[in-house]
């Protein structure tokens, strides 16, 4: 299994929406300070939806009695990022692969790309690849376009793997790392993984079933965006990952998005008139999402076609991959690695999603309250992410697996209040 | 489409894993005699696994869509397997949601009832977290499967 729930947390937020209007506000410096209108200067200025380019959209169902399946995932987050280093089992090199908190979706082609560098730099005429989750199945494609005989051994497939408990969206630093025990290093990493994956995932754009789509995100908010808000603190929680080997507060989390602003399409915000949610202030942003069923389908396809094997296999230790035919192996486990390989320093932070059936006529997604609601081709996706004010601390150590149908009805019932109230000014 | 080739690695590989179980069988039989575990041990376990184990396990051991079933599937992987992989995998990585919080003791008879529900007869002796470390999974036969 592999990878895990990416959440919506990362698309810009606090500091990163900060930053945002600050570099929207340098940019239109830059563009000659000269503007033809007051309504152009605003949208220069503050990104502002220009008038009439809000489409109408289509309310959402949100109701717990639509309740079609909830899923839970425990994302393998690591306080270093993922691991990536190669050992040596008996005869064999062991690249690992695994521990991308809830970036797992998106960083997958990058970090692929990383580790099949490394496997392809020993020149195997085969590999293994330990592991079918997203990460598994993306290294396993991209061993086989560098030109490898490619073997998955898994326990699990699609869609029972803990990638697919996702919620499946473009959050490529979601709890990918804190700040400090990264290190600079991996910023670098980060980076180059994410721009990898974000032009692999282009690819896929536009192809029947929309295996990989995007969708308007409307982020609403009580308070001005621009205005300060308090960085969550946990008051249960003391000290730092240094001191404690736990991360304690939301700021140890690495951020990372302001490195890859230059490919990813901004929000802006909407003016009162465009607004049609009854809350006061609402942005828009474009969103990358990932269909699991086209996706899973079409990846798994693509490796059958290309000629790869996958052995149905569960390792019980490490030294059971000595026994493996090919030399080379490469380790995507996901969060499984905590137990298999005893690798303590994978830390579970539980995510939840509720789904409910499908609104193809629905088509995009929205924040509000610390939950999020995202019209996806399997579902309509519903996930409480900060419904505490925990910020990036929810879940986090949190390993219980199971439903949590209060949890999910409670998200529900954000968006059932506020659909009850759309169009706003209406009714 | 799948070479004549493909299938004939296939079929090599399909002779190497009956090969590799018949090696397993003769390694680790279900035979009368062996004394796994005794029928209070596992009535123990029973008892410790609806209060730690069912809530995601399931009370008949069958597992659910995102989680493995103990019994079925579980006793052809790890057939042959030292039970003491086991044992080590129970005691570090369960359960789930407070993994590592299960006393030895607690972990064998856990065990000793999965070997039960498993097919695996009683004995007259209580399975150890010592005794264990030598024993192997037992294979499953058309007498034992559930």
């Amino acid at each position: 299994m592999n990878g895990f729930p990416d959440d919506p947390k990362n698309m810009p937020t606090r500091l990163g929406r900060r930053g945002l209007f600050a570099g929207s506000l340098a940019f239109g410096a830059l563009a000659g300070g000269r503007w033809a209108s007051v309504p152009a200067a605003a949208a220069a200025l503050r990104r502002t939806a220009v008038p009439g380019t809000v489409p109408r959209l289509v309310p959402m169902r949100p109701h717990a009695d639509q309740i079609a399946d909830i899923k839970v995932c425990l994302r393998p987050f690591r306080a270093a990022g993922p691991r990536l280093d190669v050992e040596r089992v008996g005869g064999k090199v062991v690249i690992h692969n695994y521990g991308h908190g809830g970036s797992g979706w998106s960083l997958s082609w990058g970090s692929a790309e990383m580790a099949v560098g490394k496997a392809a730099a020993l020149s195997p005429r085969r590999v293994a690849v330990v592991g079918c989750g997203v990460i598994g199945l993306t290294t396993a494609l991209t061993a086989q376009r560098a030109g490898l005989d490619v073997t998955i051994y898994t326990r699990d497939l699609l869609p029972h793997t803990r990638s697919v408990r996702a919620n499946g969206s473009w959050t490529p630093d979601s709890r990918v790392a804190l700040t400090a025990p990264a290190g600079p290093q991996f910023a670098d990493t980060w980076e180059r993984m994410a721009r990898y994956s974000w032009k692999s995932y282009r690819d896929y754009l536009g192809l029947p079933g929309n295996p990989i789509d995007f969708r308007d995100s409307y982020v609403l908010s009580d308070t001005p965006f621009d205005a300060p808000e308090p960085e969550p603190e946990n008051p249960d929680h003391k000290g730092d990952y240094a001191t404690t080997g736990m991360p304690q507060q939301s700021s140890e989390f690495a951020s990372y998005g302001e490195r890859i602003r230059d490919i990813i399409p901004a929000s802006e915000l909407l003016s009162a008139q465009e607004n049609p949610f009854a809350v006061p202030y609402a942005r828009r942003e474009p969103l990358m999402i990932f269909n699991f069923g086209a996706y899973g389908h079409l990846l798994l396809s693509e490796f059958y076609q290309a000629g790869g094997r996958i052995v149905i296999r569960e390792f019980h230790t490490p030294a059971d991959m000595k026994t493996l035919p090919e030399p080379v192996i490469i380790n995507c486990p996901g969060y499984a690695a905590r137990d298999l390989w005893g690798d303590r320093s994978l830390i579970p932070v539980r995510g939840q999603t509720a789904w409910l059936p499908p609104q193809p006529d629905v088509a995009y997604g929205v924040r509000y309250k610390g939950a999020s609601a995202l019209s996806k081709s399997d579902g309509l996706m519903i996930q409480g992410f900060d419904m505490s004010g925990l910020g990036e601390m929810d879940g986090v150590g949190n390993s219980f697996e199971h439903a949590d149908r209060s949890e999910a009805e409670k998200a529900i019932g954000i968006f059932e209040n506020l659909f009850a109230r759309f169009p706003a000014g209406q009714g | 489409m799948r070479g004549l080739q493909a299938r004939l690695r296939d079929a090599a590989l399909g002779a190497g894993l009956l090969a590799l179980s018949v090696q397993v069988a003769h390694a680790a039989p279900a035979r009368a005699g062996t004394s796994y575990y005794t029928a209070a041990q596992a009535g123990r376990g029973a008892t410790a696994y609806q209060q730690f184990c069912a809530v995601c396990h399931g009370a008949d051991l069958g597992g659910a869509f995102d989680v493995p079933p103990l019994v079925g599937r579980f006793a052809a992987n790890w057939a042959g397997a030292p039970l003491g992989a086991l044992f080590d995998y129970m005691s570090k990585a369960m359960p789930l949601f407070a993994p590592g919080t299960l006393t030895p003791e607690q972990n064998a008879d856990l065990l000793a009832f999965m070997l039960r529900e498993n097919g695996a007869p009683a004995g007259s002796r209580d399975l150890t977290p010592e005794g264990l470390k030598t024993m192997m999974f037992p294979k499953m036969t058309f007498a034992t499967v559930k």
